[in-house]
């Protein structure tokens, strides 16, 4: 292959990525009143945590949490829980989906009849939900800072940028996994089901890992969330530097590859299978 | 050309029931009851989805259990006891957290009843058939509530076995009571969102805001006292504040009632007004799709 060529392939290769986060930045756009409601809604769903915390301490910090938590403050322990949590839903609901949702649309089968790598629509689809979740994120988090008072300096904004994106990655593994037994078994929604459980009741959104038991605590510690969230409170409630927290780091990237290299592995897997079996056309 | 014969083209007369009678009533009935069966038997044949949301209810517990045992560092909170007499956290969350799914059975299932129809395409030869529409609805209800009433139940037991839970066994009666109230009222409260799907077809932001909004003013996890006072006002327009008031002052010892008044006559007058209004509405969406001719439209 000549350098021109190689050239050219990598440029058809990025217009389909580019492609792929236009449509579905498009689809988004084309319902603006579901765009609001992911922007506003999901604060709805803390706020119980947070009155069912003023009434049972009768303030806004707790010495009883400070012991575990490392932090009195409640309110914003469990405000950057849960939009954190936002992309975890995003994730297993949207990329996760994503592919059921191309069936649905009827188009499924050109794509995988499509003369190009596979992967490329997949990382095209990665990055529109990861730029429709972020969106969701910061207007989650500027109302948040007017009215639940979260401090956010400049100074930790390119590192909680950092783990975001290792959170993002180690998700996109997981949704990828998804991806595929919704090729080989068309709904994987009870599987998403599934791991939202496990997320919810496992990793430290509204509470620290260590209250839970050790059994509980170790299945949380398998989880990309887990890292995150520690670093990211870290950084915006405990004013840790990135240099403090690179244990956290190293095991999120290593959680990342392995779900990512596990979540292509059996996505070709699927694809090969349901090709060969004849059954991407079964709705 | 061949004739046809008169005698076995002739048309079958039926005779469809209206107007208030018992023969009328027995057939409606009959018609919830179908639809219920119809709806275990969807729900059946996906076991694994069955078995899941049989668990749900505790899932979504749990959480609110931790971060309260976490908050106060044990399961006794000296705040509660001031807010409402009790300290107990457990007890108190999980006697609010009980009734959480039955909301999900008013806006979710019956609300979402007639747009299930449409997705299964079988909505048009239901709305051809000679019985009411809210047959529909209330089979779904009647279902939903079964299968609520299992995620409950695993739910008791769970919590009973790992936490302990100090409940006044003789307040369960009148507590099963405000609770059949409350049903009721969300039953209307169901209707008039099945009546939103009739129009808007993707009604879910519809129903996912109210449901927001209805948990929120539901004092569950917290007593109605620290709401603000505006929405404290607001929540006894529906049934889950005064329900779960009631349902703590019979199970729960040295509760106080964070409100005065007579709990089921609230929730009767909150029943008849709801299911009143639910209906009406229903009733209005109705004709307004089928003049539209907008009924089939997905």
């Amino acid at each position: 292959m000549t350098r021109g060529e190689a050239l050219l392939g990598i440029k058809s290769d990025l217009f389909i990525v580019w492609s792929e986060v236009v449509k579905n930045i498009k689809f988004l756009l084309a319902y603006p009143v579901v765009f609001v409601f992911w922007a506003i809604f999901p604060i709805f769903w803390f706020i119980p945590f947070i009155l069912q915390g003023q009434a049972i301490v009768g303030g806004l910090q707790s010495q009883s949490f400070a012991e575990i938590a490392g932090t009195p403050e409640f309110i914003p322990f469990v405000v950057l829980g849960s939009i954190l949590n936002s992309y975890v839903m995003t994730s297993l609901y949207g990329m996760g989906e994503s592919i059921r949702r191309e069936a649905y649309q009827g188009t499924l089968d050109y794509i995988l009849s499509s003369p190009c790598n596979k992967a490329y629509i997949l990382i095209g689809k990665a990055l529109s939900e990861s730029l429709a979740s972020t969106i969701f994120a910061l207007s989650q988090m500027v109302i948040c800072i007017v009215f639940f008072g979260i401090n956010v300096t400049l100074g930790i904004i390119m590192p909680t940028i950092f783990i975001i994106t290792l959170l993002i990655l180690g998700l996109y593994g997981m949704a990828l996994m998804l991806a595929a037994a919704s090729l080989q078994f068309k709904q994987a929604h009870d599987l998403a089901h599934t791991l939202e459980y496990v997320f919810y009741l496992f990793s430290p959104v509204r509470y620290p890992i260590e209250s839970l038991p050790l059994w509980a605590q170790i299945v949380g510690k398998l989880l990309p969330l887990t890292y995150a969230l520690i670093a990211v409170r870290s950084l915006m409630l405990l004013k840790l530097g990135l240099t403090a927290l690179y244990a956290e780091i190293i095991i999120l990237i290593l959680i990342d590859t392995a779900l990512i290299v596990i979540g292509f592995y059996l996505f070709n897997r699927m694809e090969e299978r349901t090709k060969k079996s004849g059954v991407i056309s079964q709705y | 050309m061949k004739k046809p014969n008169d005698k076995t083209h002739r048309l079958r007369e039926v005779s469809c029931p209206t107007g208030w009678t018992w023969t009328n009533l027995k057939a409606e009935l009959r018609a919830i009851w179908e639809n219920n069966v119809k709806e275990w038997k969807i729900e059946l044949a996906y076991p694994v989805a069955f078995i899941r949301q049989c668990f749900s209810p505790l899932v979504f517990l749990l959480p609110f259990l931790i971060y309260g045992l976490v908050l106060v560092g044990g399961r006794f909170s000296e705040n509660l006891l001031k807010l409402v007499g009790t300290g107990d956290i457990v007890t108190f969350i999980f006697t609010g957290y009980i009734i959480m799914g039955f909301i999900g059975t008013a806006v979710w299932a019956m609300g979402f009843s007639i747009r299930k129809e449409q997705w299964y395409g079988t909505l048009e030869s239901i709305y051809i058939t000679p019985t009411s529409r809210l047959s529909l609805v209330f089979g779904m209800a009647l279902h939903s509530t079964g299968h609520q009433a299992i995620g409950t139940l695993l739910q008791i037991v769970v919590i009973y076995s790992v936490f302990g839970l100090a409940l006044k066994i003789t307040g369960m009666l009148p507590a099963l009571l405000i609770f059949a109230l409350m049903m009721f009222a969300l039953y209307g409260f169901g209707i008039l969102i099945s009546s939103l799907g009739l129009i808007l077809k993707e009604g879910w932001i519809v129903a996912e805001g109210l449901h927001s909004i209805l948990q929120i003013l539901s004092p569950v996890a917290y007593p109605l006292l620290v709401l603000p006072t505006v929405a404290q006002q607001a929540s006894s327009v529906f049934p889950t504040a005064p329900a779960l008031v009631g349902m703590r002052t019979f199970l729960i010892e040295g509760y106080r009632p964070e409100t005065v008044g007579n709990v089921f006559l609230h929730l009767l007058a909150l029943s008849a007004a709801w299911i009143l209004f639910g209906i009406f509405i229903f009733r209005l969406a109705d004709v307004y799709v089928r003049k539209r001719g907008s009924l089939e439209k997905y």
